[in-house]
């Protein structure tokens, strides 16, 4: 069996994160912060404790995936560090697994502690520990699938355009849809919430979480939805990013 | 075998304007040569490199390494090379080390073999002393030798190199073109593209001089020397009105107060150079150098008859 895109997909995480979190650990505190002030002003401003950390936990893992994979990558390829990697014996699946994965350790101290007040204040129950990472992994893989796309075909922007973009891009999957607020806020159209990676994770969280009971038929039907979007997103990097230039 | 070979090779990049980057390029570097393209700015040269490495899509003809067609076969063509693209930056949080062992790592190198290329190609670039040190507090030449580095500790047969050394000082340079000759006498295979044609001269066993995306010559540096319809240049340097004075000698390249005259035959040469002194005015005579071959090819000063 052939190791080496796993064993590439670790060199790229741990080398692309580890050194700069050895050398300037306090970027970790500042993210783990700014995770929380989405969630700050949320319940301070009306909100329940319970959407304010749900929305924490699926943004800070949702934004830090679509910032990697077109921050970063975009990045890569302005100091031409993608170019050398694209002539190597790596694939680009790997890589972008391996790019998204090295943000993931910058984000998972916010995500922790999320997950360690929920817990402690018993507003997840220990017995969803694991569905909740599940889905807030499944999120990321769509989001940083996503990301991944949108910057190989975005190669002639600017960098400071497509820093934008993730932006524009992270508005769009985590403020816009009801991932910090209640799916009910959209009327008729509360379905729609299922068709965002972020949102779906979300509506699963709380239903975990109690506060929007759903029935083990939709509970699977969104699990599914979820599934779906990310493995789509994962063959859209694998069939369609343009790895090589044109 | 051929390192790198080429057939018609056509690249042509559609946009806003459409640009026919290389118009039939044939070009073949022999397994175990050092090969350079030469050429101005815009010639191709990096469009060329650019495709031998899997990096970007050719538009027609047919592009091999080691026999392996680089559109059909790119994940075996990856196996065996290492490219640097020319002005390649560091993650500025890398350290020369880390540099060599990244690189290394992804090429599928055990940690030995990069513990042992790492210290060789680290020692030979100069920065061992530095190999702990975070790029952000090295020169420009220090990182791009960094980078260098980490090329030349792959164990890649074809190495890739596009204007490796610019920016590099004198003495850091020559440590560059030790390190290579020294791979080439290893048996590995290098494609340089330069603009330096001290560097061309010292470095290749052949040359190509590109020009708006064709070869306007191949060949030895000395093959390419040889092209030159003078073999002798004189510099000339003093008062302009002196110098006005010797124009009926011959060609000339005009840089201000000083020109370069060039010569077919060796007698006419020496005559001006005389002609020079006795004006007072400051002459040498030399051979023909590569680099005003290189002009000559592609016509990019202007002679005065």
């Amino acid at each position: 069996m052939n190791l080496k895109p796993l064993k590439d997909v670790y060199i790229i995480a741990t080398m692309k994160a580890i050194p700069d979190i050895k050398r300037q650990p306090l970027t970790l505190i500042i993210i783990t912060f700014l995770s929380f002030i989405p969630m700050f002003f949320t319940y301070v401003f009306g909100g329940q404790i319970i959407y304010a950390l749900v929305g924490g936990m699926v943004g800070s893992i949702g934004f830090i995936g679509l910032a990697s994979a077109v921050q970063d990558i975009a990045w890569d390829r302005y100091v031409k560090i993608r170019e050398m990697i694209v002539a190597m014996p790596v694939h680009p699946l790997s890589y972008s697994f391996g790019v998204a994965l090295s943000k993931l350790l910058y984000a998972s101290p916010g995500f922790i502690l999320f997950m360690v007040i929920s817990m402690v204040f018993r507003i997840l129950p220990l017995s969803s520990l694991g569905w909740v990472i599940a889905s807030v992994f499944l999120c990321w893989a769509a989001l940083s699938s996503i990301g991944f796309v949108m910057s190989t075909y975005l190669r002639n922007a600017n960098i400071n355009t497509l820093n934008n973009v993730s932006n524009i891009l992270g508005i769009l999957f985590i403020f816009l849809p009801p991932v910090f607020y209640s799916e009910q806020l959209w009327g008729s159209f509360q379905w729609l919430a299922i068709i965002f990676p972020t949102s779906n994770a979300a509506g699963l969280i709380k239903s975990y979480a109690g506060i929007s009971p759903l029935t083990s038929e939709i509970a699977l039907f969104r699990w599914l939805v979820l599934i779906i979007t990310s493995v789509v997103s994962l063959l859209l990097v694998a069939l369609k990013s343009r790895w090589r230039e044109e | 075998m051929e390192a790198v070979k080429t057939v018609d090779l056509v690249k042509v990049y559609k946009g806003k304007e459409t640009v026919q980057a290389l118009k039939g390029v044939n070009l073949s570097v022999k397994k175990g040569e050092l090969f350079t393209l030469l050429g101005p700015n815009g010639a191709g040269k990096t469009t060329f490199l650019r495709i031998i490495a899997t990096q970007l899509l050719l538009t027609s003809g047919e592009a091999y390494v080691f026999q392996l067609n680089v559109t059909t076969e790119p994940k075996e063509v990856r196996r065996h090379i290492a490219v640097v693209p020319q002005d390649v930056q560091t993650y500025g949080s890398f350290t020369p080390w880390e540099y060599c062992y990244y690189f290394s790592m992804l090429r599928g190198m055990s940690r030995n073999e990069v513990q042992r290329n790492g210290e060789k190609a680290l020692k030979a670039v100069d920065l061992w002393g530095l190999r702990n040190r975070q790029c952000t507090s090295l020169s420009g030449g220090e990182r791009k030798r960094a980078v260098i580095a980490s090329v030349l500790c792959s164990d890649a047969d074809l190495l890739m190199l596009d204007e490796p050394t610019s920016g590099l000082d004198a003495v850091a340079r020559r440590k560059v073109w030790a390190v290579l000759r020294e791979l080439v006498g290893q048996g590995r295979s290098i494609l340089l593209t330069t603009h330096i044609m001290e560097e061309a001269e010292m470095l290749s066993d052949r040359l190509a001089v590109i020009n708006k995306g064709m070869v306007v010559a191949e060949g030895t540096p000395q093959e390419i020397r040889g092209l030159a319809k003078e073999k002798y240049r004189v510099v000339v340097e003093g008062r302009l009105e002196d110098i006005s004075a010797l124009q009926a000698y011959g060609r000339t390249a005009k840089f201000g107060s000083r020109q370069i005259f060039y010569f077919k035959a060796e007698d006419a040469a020496l005559e001006l150079t005389r002609a020079a002194l006795k004006r007072g005015l400051k002459a040498e005579i030399a051979p023909t150098t590569l680099e005003d071959v290189f002009v000559e090819l592609v016509g990019g000063e202007q002679f005065e008859p």
